[in-house]
């Protein structure tokens, strides 16, 4: 039915519908592409000089904004928001911006190839036919048991698919992994919002009416869950207007992140301390209030915690005070915090400051973003306990085969988890990858998807949507090289497969699985738009780049003994040994896989200003009794591994922390990524929290001079910051 | 030549351009530092990336950018609210006299300082006398595929409606006048006046903060007047007497 839709039909439906802006849609596989022409040569649908716009959906991380594609004779010219849509109306953060340096990528994987043996570079290129021939002979010759699926956390169809054909089949379910969960430690937030709010998901914190802002290490200005959401939740919050003053926020944090830049007050706690902070100022809250002392703050010693986490009881007891007295106070749980020994103890106590603020459910407060259409329930992606458990499975025969599809193991994840080791007792291993990544070259087939502005699909927003969303994706320009659709790809291999894989997959091709996946929605109320039958709707949906309620559904976290339970926090554990406690930070202009788009790595780092390259924070005081100065490459040697950098001497850290960020250090993964800057993954040894996440913020490391110097390139003036030079002291 | 006597004394009551045209606020209280305009601005204008020696050099060719400064030692150390710095678009623009071709030139009709490129010859007289730093130098051919391959592929996503630089050229900032351009055309082929928020620029429109707004300053009417008629209000080195289109709103 779609293929009888051209695309002439479809402007003209259009046009009668809500087409209040240009935004435009494929309609089917018979006009599923426009194709990239001369300038010269204009398409029926084109006038000369005018664009063409298309609403898709961002895959640079899982937050799930939507976008409006500007294109041009099938060029994709600018990326912008789309403006109703309700994780980022209209805005974007850098990453989004750069995915045409994604698209448009010197470096892509342009055909299926057969690599001649794991690890090189040399590969033959393979037709399509015999690509898909080789994934069917992959899923029909083995068990099911024997079959893996490693997945990114976008996107969801996929995922869907992959689900789908599991639960047919009895092939294992597909594991998802990305490093942003991780540096977010989602499962200990999740697994904390259990213990104290009754749901196992991830909470979302409405900054945008509250009063008071105390965030324990999370960077949602950063990276964190659903960045553009929460930047115009702090950007409503800070906004004065006539009916609320301007909002105070207090970052507590060991390094000052761009985050705690933004904040009124930064608290440099000693790491590992954020929950007995948290504790703390709930009970000194709760005497400011002069309420019945609740069980979960009964037990710490507000003295004694300002002795352990070098913030002077006074502080505790004005900001205790502050938070008692405001008529709207947050407090969020990010992900340093939570990636200790102690990790999940310190969640619990930063949601139970909630509980005691009564704010759950309110404005302001906490509550759960409403659950995505197609959705029965949040889909967490694996911890890395679990992570640490599949690649025991791999690295003990079990999986014959292993498909990689959306993200980078052999990057993304700690060295110590050995995944390149493991990966040699697979029998095969194909990745889906549309860059020539770390894990790619692990891989004995590599068969590319499309990049996601060429992909049809959708993608749930977990979290910082008022409202249930499906956020929607279609292609804005033909693909560019030879690449071809995973779910296409495995839509073929299981009619080829036969059996009980044709039998789960009865689709034509991904857009057939789609309009089957959405038919759900058709009838629904009380969304952005209603259509009478399957055509329509679809093309409602990739008009508007989606479908979503109209009005806001945040589900009241039910929470009546919160406040009368135990919280345990203990004592941080910290894993080897050393002068310093090592704090990995995600780079929030690289984001975990920015690295291979050159306008991303010419970005300056919005607090060191470095561009290209990685550097380690050193405190300035630290640095100059160690000797070291701007650009001095360090060693820094962890229980689990070393890496050499260049120091930046950062005048908002603990004298006691080094930070690094994470997102260079690629030794594949295009011309752009390779041999560029340091990899933390590889100073992380396997030690997690009781959630199951990585105590990747618990380490101690030791640092060696090298006597070697790099220059890092920075945009800030090397005669601006404390009047140095160019390495010479002051 | 320029008549000697039309150039005015640094500070002097400059007239002409003075009550402006086109005009940005920007809140530092609300700007996160988090480059989405930088990147958004790179992206619509087709400014050059020049990689990792380069931009060590101070060639990098942002035509804005956020600056930060730390204030006081820890414990007591603070980051100067993020101030997004990029070409003021002054009513009396210092770059604009000591430019021999004409190529850094005032517009009449849009009130904004124009940068012509195929007049340019690089004698950067322009970028020495700007106060604010803005100008940036194209040092080598970045944007030329015969040198560098990758921008084979890389290209498709240049603005069709923006020139692509060559070396020995000084760039900056246009105010994205040819998205003022597109919305001139757009609503004069329909008879009416541009809107207010009608269209921004590039910036402005990625910014997840909110913190730019950009419009018509001769508009009393306009959101960027009544946002830069506020007391927070100040701008960028306006002792100089550059008459600066961008407002800064203070931070907290
Ligand atoms: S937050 Fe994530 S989904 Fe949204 S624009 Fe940035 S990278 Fe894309
Ligand atoms: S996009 Fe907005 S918040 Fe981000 S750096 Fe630019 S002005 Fe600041
Ligand atoms: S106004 Fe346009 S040209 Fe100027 S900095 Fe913003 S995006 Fe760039």
């Amino acid at each position: 039915m779609s293929k009888n839709f051209s695309r002439r039909d479809f402007l003209k439906l259009a046009g009668v519908g809500a087409a209040t802006t240009a935004v435009l849609t494929g309609c089917g596989p018979a006009s599923k592409y426009v194709t990239r022409q001369q300038y010269l040569e204009m398409p029926e649908y084109n006038y000369n000089g005018q664009s063409t716009y298309y609403a898709t959906t961002c895959r640079e991380c899982a937050a799930a904004c939507g976008l409006v594609v500007r294109t041009m004779q099938g060029r994709a010219l600018k990326v912008d928001g789309t403006a109703n849509h309700p994780v980022n109306f209209g805005k974007t953060c850098a990453r989004g911006q750069a995915a045409l340096h994604g698209l448009y990528n010197p470096d892509r994987v342009t055909d299926p190839v057969q690599r001649t043996a794991r690890g090189g570079d040399a590969t033959t290129i393979m037709g399509w036919d015999a690509a898909v021939q080789t994934v069917a002979d992959a899923l029909k010759n083995n068990q099911p048991s024997e079959i893996a699926f490693l997945m990114g956390m976008a996107p969801d169809h996929l995922f869907d698919l992959v689900t789908d054909l599991a639960k047919t089949t009895g092939i294992n379910a597909p594991v998802r992994f990305g490093a942003l969960g991780a540096f977010e430690s989602r499962t200990t937030l999740s697994k904390a919002s259990e213990v104290v709010f009754g749901q196992a998901s991830i909470p979302f914190f409405d900054m945008g009416g509250a009063d008071v802002v105390f965030s324990f290490g999370a960077n949602f200005l950063e990276t964190w869950l659903s960045p553009v959401a929460y930047t115009r939740g702090f950007s409503n919050m800070r906004r004065a207007n006539h009916t609320k003053q301007r909002g105070y926020f207090v970052q507590f944090e060991p390094r000052m992140s761009q985050t705690a830049a933004k904040a009124d007050e930064w608290i440099p706690v000693v790491p590992g301390t954020e929950g007995l902070v948290a504790l703390a100022i709930g009970k000194l809250a709760a005497e400011a209030r002069g309420v019945s002392m609740p069980r979960a703050f009964a037990g710490v010693d507000a003295a004694d915690v300002a002795v352990r986490s070098g913030v002077k009881l006074e502080t505790l007891e004005r900001l205790a005070g502050m938070f008692a007295n405001s008529a709207s106070a947050l407090a969020v749980p990010g992900g340093a915090a939570l990636g200790q020994s102690n990790g999940l103890g310190t969640a619990e106590a930063v949601l139970t400051l909630n509980a005691l603020a009564d704010n759950l459910g309110k404005p302001g407060g906490v509550s759960f973003s409403p659950v995505s259409p197609l959705n029965d329930e949040y889909h967490r992606p694996a911890s890395m306990k679990e992570m640490q458990d599949f690649i025991q499975q791999m690295a003990a025969g079990k999986f014959k085969v292993l498909f990689v599809h959306g993200v980078n193991p052999a990057f993304e994840l700690p060295a110590s988890l050995d995944f390149a080791g493991a990966s040699a007792n697979v029998g095969q291993i194909i990745s889906f990858s549309t860059f020539p990544d770390e894990t790619a070259l692990l891989a004995d087939y590599v068969f590319p998807d499309h990049h996601s502005l060429e992909s049809w699909g959708y993608q749930r927003a977990a979290t910082g949507a008022a409202q249930s969303v499906l956020s929607g994706a279609q292609p804005v320009v033909s693909p560019y090289f030879n690449t071809r659709s995973t779910v296409d790809v495995l839509l073929a291999a299981a009619q080829l497969a036969g059996g009980d894989f044709a039998t789960a997959l009865p689709f034509a091709d991904e857009y057939e699985f789609i309009q089957n996946k959405v038919s759900v929605l058709v009838g629904e109320a009380g969304g952005l738009f209603s259509a009478p039958d399957l055509p329509t709707f679809i093309a409602y949906f990739q008009q508007h780049g989606g479908w979503w309620k109209t009005e806001a559904g945040f589900v009241t976290p039910s929470a009546p003994d919160a406040l009368n339970r135990n919280i345990n926090v203990s004592e941080a554990q910290f894993a080897g040994e050393g002068e310093f406690v090592l704090l990995p930070f995600v780079s929030p202009t690289l984001g975990e896989a920015g690295a291979n788009k050159p306008w991303l790595q010419e970005l300056a780092d919005p607090t060191t200003t470095v561009m290209w390259n990685t550097w380690v924070e050193i405190n300035p005081v630290t640095a100059h009794e160690l000797g070291l100065e701007n650009d001095d490459v360090v060693k820094i040697v962890s229980e689990a591994g070393e890496l050499e950098v260049p120091v930046y001497l950062y005048p908002a850290i603990r004298p006691d922390v080094i930070a690094i960020p994470f997102g260079q250090g690629h030794t594949a993964y295009g011309r752009y990524a390779a041999g560029r800057g340091a990899n933390p993954a590889k100073l992380m040894g396997p030690h997690f929290n009781e959630a199951g996440d990585i105590a990747f913020a618990g380490m101690k490391v030791k640092l060696e001079k090298t006597g070697r110097q790099q220059f890092l390139s920075r945009l800030e003036s090397r005669m601006g910051v404390y009047g140095e030079g160019m390495g010479e002291e002051h | 030549m320029m008549n000697k006597s039309n150039i005015p004394e640094v500070g002097a009551n400059f007239a002409e351009g003075e009550q402006g045209k086109w005009g940005m606020v920007i809140d530092r209280d609300l700007c996160t530092g988090c480059q989405a305009c930088v990147a958004a601005c790179s992206m619509e204008n087709n400014v050059a990336f020049v990689g990792e020696e380069d931009s060590g050099y101070g060639r990098s060719m942002h035509w804005i950018r956020i600056e930060r400064f730390w204030e006081g030692e820890y414990p007591e150390v603070k980051m100067t609210s993020q101030q997004p710095v990029l070409c003021q678009q002054c009513g009396h623009a210092p770059c604009e006299p000591v430019c021999p071709p004409f190529a850094a030139v005032h517009s009449q009709a849009e009130q904004l300082n124009l940068q012509v490129y195929n007049r340019c010859v690089g004698t950067r007289y322009c970028a020495n006398n700007c106060p604010y730093q803005v100008r940036v130098f194209n040092w080598r051919d970045y944007t030329d595929d015969r040198l560098d391959p990758a921008l084979v592929t890389l290209k498709n996503q240049y603005n069709p409606d923006v020139t692509v630089r060559r070396r020995g050229v000084m760039e900056k900032c246009t105010f994205c006048i040819q998205r003022i351009h597109k919305a001139q055309d757009k609503a004069k082929s329909e008879g009416r006046e541009v809107a207010d928020g009608e269209f921004t620029t590039a910036c402005a429109q990625a910014c997840p903060a909110n913190a730019i707004t950009f419009g018509r300053v001769d508009n009393p009417e306009s959101l960027v007047s009544q946002l830069a008629g506020q007391n927070r209000g100040s701008k960028l080195l306006e002792e100089l007497g550059t008459l600066p289109q961008v407002t800064y709103l203070n931070g907290g």
